[in-house]
């Protein structure tokens, strides 16, 4: 049985909690596999924190203990640890971060991911969307409006869309420049220090 | 000479000493160069002959070749980010004294700054090989606490945490809050995962965690006088007046440092400014002021000898063991003018 052990902290009008993750690794259960919330789960223990956004990141037990000391005077961490995603109210419900999906993309193989060739990573690291043209390959599963990891030929993740195909036989029906995927992070957001649109667009 | 805890009034005196000193001879130099008159009056009390003082001020006048950081939390061979660059025309070659990192010898089609690879985080971008330096010497280890206390933009912290695999935990205090985005940006783009990120005024990490560190890194705010060779404007930037202004908020970060580590933990204060004021006349005042501290000799990094730390400057003796400190100059060591000292505390 997980214990229910909950440590909170507040500060600034930032409340954060860590715990067992639960509401995380049910969000991750559903988007990328039991496989990949198990995974999760055995890196550590799950701190959430909720402000105007509600981001969730992995810390290990030493962490934990440090931030248990932060907590008691009256502080919160900035960040800390391994970012793993966003927690939403509304569709998409989770966003997962770069890192995350790159862990369990290394560790557990491609699902729910979009390999895109060179020529269509360049207007996406612009913040630009995913079109039919420059995907390569698709893997299940896939559902309109959720997110999907957007991979290159390399293997590495260089962000992630809100995919608008059900499934990866949409993509026969659909023309070159039809959409496959909004963007929603790309790691070109390294570089421009983040777009207030999208910031706005996807906060809890 | 006087000796430095018998100073009463350093900064009156320094004052004084630094005017008389500026001559016909220095004033000529200064314009030649374009700097401050007391930036040059201050070199030559520093290094001691006209000669050794152009050549660092020629040396100031040369472009210095960007350096990146392979990163062996996201990169298992560093053959394969070297390739994938190669491919966008770069060249470099390996430095001798940090196994991880490369002096690009020619630049490529794409931004360093810009490149996938960049993106990726597969690696690190520096201005030049000095900040390669600090991690190198603290050398933290996976068991080690450690509180990195002026760490945007995370250079310095990112190392640190290749060094310890990813393992242990580190501080990254930032009080800024656009460097703090960028800091936890670098991070993130970096891989790094056992580092917590805190806002706040490091001045205030004793109230927070009292004795808790084994390994303090200080990179204290500074002039920036060490980097005239990536900022021209750092020629005329800074007044004496500034730099003793500085020197205050240094020595109150670096008791904070020693307040805050634990007795055996090491504290690594640095900068980028060759400037005695930032640097031994930052160190001479903790040791002489304090009994629970002493400067220890750095650990010796393949190739790189450091100058040792000034034990005399405009007439003011300084405890003798503040040669154990490090310098760095472009003139001698091809990097940006740096200054290193490895403390302990009892």
């Amino acid at each position: 049985m997980p214990t229910k052990k909950v440590i909170k902290g507040n500060a600034g009008g930032i409340e954060c909690v860590i715990n067992n993750g639960e509401e995380v690794l049910k969000f991750i259960d559903n988007i990328l596999g039991r496989d990949a919330s198990k995974l999760v789960s055995r890196l550590g223990k799950v701190m959430i924190c909720k402000g105007i956004f509600k981001e969730a990141y992995i810390i290990s037990d030493t962490l934990t203990k440090v931030i248990k000391v932060i907590f008691s005077k009256g502080y919160i961490p900035y960040s800390a640890g391994l970012y793993i995603g966003r927690i939403r109210k509304s569709k998409p419900y989770f966003i997962p971060s770069i890192n995350l999906l790159q862990l369990i993309y290394d560790e557990l193989g491609l699902r729910r991911a979009i390999v895109v060739s060179d020529e269509g990573l360049k207007p996406f690291l612009y913040g630009n969307d995913i079109l039919r043209k420059s995907v390569i390959r698709c893997y299940e599963p896939l559902s309109k409006n959720d997110v999907v990891g957007i991979v290159g030929t390399d293997g590495y993740v260089y962000g992630v869309g809100l995919c608008a195909m059900e499934s990866c036989n949409d993509l026969r029906r659909l023309g070159d420049l039809d959409l496959v995927a909004k963007n929603v992070f790309d790691v070109g957001w390294y570089l421009r220090g983040g777009t207030e649109t999208r910031e706005r667009m996807f906060k809890v | 000479m006087v000796k430095y805890e018998l100073l009463r009034d350093l900064e009156a005196y320094l004052r004084a000493r630094v005017r008389a000193s500026i001559d016909r001879n220095v004033k000529d130099i200064a314009r030649r160069f374009g700097y401050l008159d007391y930036m040059i009056a201050r070199y030559l009390n520093m290094l001691g002959s006209i000669d050794e003082v152009l050549d660092l001020l020629n040396s100031f006048e040369k472009p210095l070749n960007p350096v990146i950081r392979c990163n062996k939390l996201k990169v298992r061979d560093c053959s394969y980010m070297v390739s994938r660059l190669k491919a966008l025309d770069y060249d470099m070659r390996s430095i001798m004294w940090e196994e991880s990192s490369y002096i690009i010898t020619k630049l490529g089609k794409v931004s360093l700054g810009a490149t996938h690879e960049f993106l990726l985080g597969l690696y690190y971008l520096y201005r030049g090989p000095a900040s390669l330096v600090p991690p190198l010497i603290l050398n933290p280890k996976s068991k080690d606490m450690v509180l990195d206390m002026a760490a945007a933009p995370g250079g310095k912290t990112s190392h640190m945490a290749q060094l310890m695999n990813n393992e242990g935990v580190i501080i990254a205090v930032e009080v800024n809050r656009i460097r703090v985005r960028a800091l936890r940006s670098n991070l993130e783009r970096l891989g790094v995962k056992n580092t917590i990120i805190l806002r706040m005024n490091a001045i205030n990490i004793p109230k927070l965690f009292g004795e808790y560190f084994t390994k303090v890194l200080l990179d204290a705010p500074c002039s920036g006088e060490g980097l005239i060779q990536i900022d021209k404007s750092r020629k005329t930037k800074t007044t004496l007046n500034d730099l003793l202004e500085f020197r205050k908020a240094q020595i109150a970060l670096l008791n904070a440092a020693i307040n805050t580590a634990i007795s055996g933990g090491y504290i690594l204060y640095t900068t980028c400014s060759i400037a005695p004021e930032e640097n031994e006349l930052v160190i001479a005042e903790a040791i002489t002021r304090r009994d629970d501290v002493e400067v220890v000799k750095m650990p010796k990094i393949d190739e790189l000898n450091f100058s040792e730390g000034l034990t005399e400057y405009y007439g003011v003796e300084l405890p003798n063991e503040v040669r154990l400190c490090g310098r760095l100059y472009p003139n001698k060591h091809g990097m940006e003018g740096f200054f290193l000292c490895l403390l302990r505390k009892l």
